[in-house]
């Protein structure tokens, strides 16, 4: 279990416009040919830290990350980043911003040294500085003596790592990650995401993480955007969309009705969900509470596990997330999720109790 | 990882706080990374295989000749053709083998978004790629023209010898540029349709190969046969004693004469389109042209029809190949 890594150590260095947010897009919309907007009046603000961007796959993330850049041009309202318009001043922000791509992007037959000087190089940096600055990115993302190999024979981790190291290497002042875990073991979707972290607290850099894994991203981020179908679906602070997976499913095979009555008498507020009943997840004292209420009344439970809901589902019923807000806002707890961390794997879930 | 967290932790983050380049800086940052790839430079052995070869066997009738001018001998061979034969073959190779260097493998291993990531707009890219080439290809002609030049000078007496070696010689450069400029030119643009090596290459060399061995039949079946004949009488001054007294003499001469036809095959192979272009503009030695006839400027507008087509569909690749 890791403890959440949201703190920042420090404000971000000044730059000359310090003042603007991050990221300040209007009414910003993509139509392509057809009937599909990639982005339609998307109106967002990314204050600097650690902003996690959530939406299923198609949702308009790479559109927007593309138009952030200055690469795309929007059809309708405007982005700007560190107060520069995007489509304008496209070459200073790219000057500002480090990009690791979702898909892989490394050739095989060069040394990642090699690699990220080179793009230190296109970066703007001078020969010398280029050298020294990717041997201290690939340090800083954990390349340690293997950035003297080639590319081709590292594992997948590694080469998310050298990813991370190019975009690192021009010292950005916003890095733009489209799905860093993508293809990782959970150690190492865990050993990454803890790597982000650490830049943007420690490293002064604000962060956008695309991802379409909520559960994933929520640990190390301090704000969220959720965005589907092209439009903003919600934009908060962490500590008020980590209460959506504050909440424990339990599910019974039978006496669902009776555990639904039991657990109100001991002071929970269960709701019932399909054939499952959620219940608020305040502290680790609702699980005791829920293991006795079970015993106790000696029903075969089946499941007992906090939701950690994929964000494609989470999109698909408002109404239900509005009941889960509403049953997890009642414990007000939001203190940074005690029972959080520790990645997929980390699901409390309870053998079959009798 | 905790072990990694803790070291990381210790070194800390330092922002870089010197000199950033700007955007033409860049770009010729590319220039030079590019340059350097076109010759194998910063990569492995292997990959210097070819450019050292072919610039070798390049120089060898330079230095051949320096050898034989050294021995009172003329110079062998012409500036403006330099031995044209050989020339097309090296070049075949050289923009085959290392076009695809320079521009497949970005390709092949999706490096492009991080290029466009940055700073860079997207037509600097192939721009600098295409200059980069260019580079390389002039090495590859011009330096052994140079030799042959130098080669020629050291053994002449007197300024006006070394003048009328000069003003071979200069024509002979842009003759060469022409060819770095087109040569370089589809060599890129046909590589970058293919992220597969091998593939560019072999696009590369089928249609060089194909369009200078097609224009070569097309030259020799549309020239004519003509066969000519002459008789050729006794002197009229009546015979030298002691020789015995002929009749008039026939004699047949078959000889090949150009026919518009073959005047024109010319423009089908990018060698022999610079070959046109070169006596259009009063080149003099032979080539592998029987002449343009009046078409000389047809094959310049050949030249520029096929140079803006492949710097055309290089750059529209490009606008297309950087979607991230």
């Amino acid at each position: 279990m890791s403890a959440p890594l949201t703190a920042p150590a420090g404000a971000p260095a000044a730059e000359p416009d310090s003042g603007a947010p991050v990221i300040q897009t209007s009414a910003l919309s993509k139509r392509y040919p057809g009937p599909v907007a990639a982005l339609d009046a998307l109106t967002v603000t990314v204050a600097p830290g650690i902003t996690g961007l959530v939406g299923a796959n198609g949702a308009g993330k790479s559109t927007l990350i593309k138009i952030l850049l200055g690469l795309l041009e929007p059809t309708g309202g405007e982005a700007r980043v560190f107060g520069r318009d995007c489509q304008r001043d496209g070459e200073q922000i790219r000057g500002l911003t480090g990009y690791m791509p979702e898909h892989d992007c490394l050739p095989p037959d060069v040394t990642a040294t090699e690699f990220v000087t080179h793009l230190g190089r296109m970066s703007g940096l001078p020969p010398t500085a280029a050298k020294e600055r990717a041997a201290e990115s690939l340090r800083h993302v954990g390349l340690y003596e293997e950035r003297y190999r080639q590319i081709g024979t590292y594992s997948t981790g590694m080469k998310q790592r050298v990813k991370l190291a190019q975009a690192l290497v021009g010292d950005p002042r916003l890095l733009l990650l489209d799905e860093p875990t993508v293809g990782l073991d959970p150690a190492g979707r865990n050993s990454m995401l803890e790597l982000i972290a650490r830049i943007g607290a420690e490293f002064g850099i604000s962060i956008v993480v695309a991802s379409h894994l909520l559960g994933e991203i929520e640990r190390i981020c301090d704000h969220l955007v959720a965005i589907e179908a092209g439009r903003l679906l919600r934009a908060d602070t962490i500590t008020s969309m980590t209460q959506v997976s504050q909440v424990l499913l339990v599910d019974v095979d039978e006496g669902s009705d009776e555990l639904l009555a039991e657990l109100g008498r001991r002071g929970l507020e269960p709701r019932r969900h399909e054939r499952s009943l959620l219940v608020g997840l305040e502290s680790d004292a609702t699980y005791d509470i829920v293991r006795d209420a079970i015993a106790d009344l000696a029903l075969p439970l089946n499941r007992l596990e906090q939701r950690r809901r994929r964000v494609e589902e989470l999109f698909q019923d408002d109404d239900d997330v509005a009941d889960e807000l509403a049953t997890a806002g009642a414990g007000g707890s939001g203190s940074g999720g005690s029972g959080s961390g520790g990645g997929p794997s980390g699901t409390p879930e309870a053998p079959h109790v009798r | 990882m905790s072990a990694e967290t803790g070291v990381i932790h210790d070194i800390g983050y330092r922002r870089y706080t010197g000199r950033r380049l700007g955007r033409a800086q860049i770009v010729r940052a590319l220039y030079w990374h590019s340059l350097r790839s076109a010759f194998g430079l910063g990569r492995g052995a292997k990959a210097k295989i070819v450019p050292v070869i072919v610039f070798v066997i390049m120089c060898l009738p330079a230095i051949a000749s320096a050898v034989a001018v050294a021995n009172g001998n003329a110079r062998l061979v012409p500036y403006d053709t330099y031995v044209f034969q050989l020339r097309v073959v090296l070049m075949i190779i050289f923009v085959a083998a290392q076009a695809p260097e320079l521009v497949s493998r970005d390709l092949r291993s999706h490096v492009l978004p991080l290029y466009f990531c940055r700073p860079l707009r997207r037509m600097d890219y192939p721009l600098a790629k295409l200059a980069a080439f260019i580079t390389a290809c002039l090495a590859i002609i011009e330096i052994p023209l140079v030799l042959l030049y130098l080669g020629t000078v050291a053994q002449a007496h007197g300024p006006h010898a070394i003048w009328a070696q000069t003003r071979a010689f200069i024509p002979g450069l842009l003759v060469g540029l022409m060819w770095a400029v087109l040569l370089a030119a589809i060599g890129l643009a046909l590589a970058s349709l293919s992220g597969r090596r091998a593939y560019a290459t072999g696009a590369i060399a089928i249609y060089f190969f194909l369009t200078w061995i097609l224009a070569g039949i097309l030259i020799a079946v549309t020239q004519r046969n003509v066969v000519r004949s002459a008789t050729i009488n006794p002197p009229p001054g009546g015979r030298p004693p002691g020789v015995p007294a002929t009749g008039p003499i026939k004699v047949h001469m078959i000889t090949q004469v150009p026919t518009t036809a073959s005047h024109l095959s010319g423009l089908v192979s990018p060698f022999t389109t610079l070959d046109g272009v070169r006596l259009w503009l009063g080149g003099t030695s032979k080539g592998p042209l029987p002449g343009v006839g009046g078409y000389g400027a047809l094959y310049g507008v050949m030249f520029l029809v096929l140079l803006a087509a492949s710097v055309g569909g290089l750059f529209a690749r490009y606008r297309k190949a950087g979607a991230l």
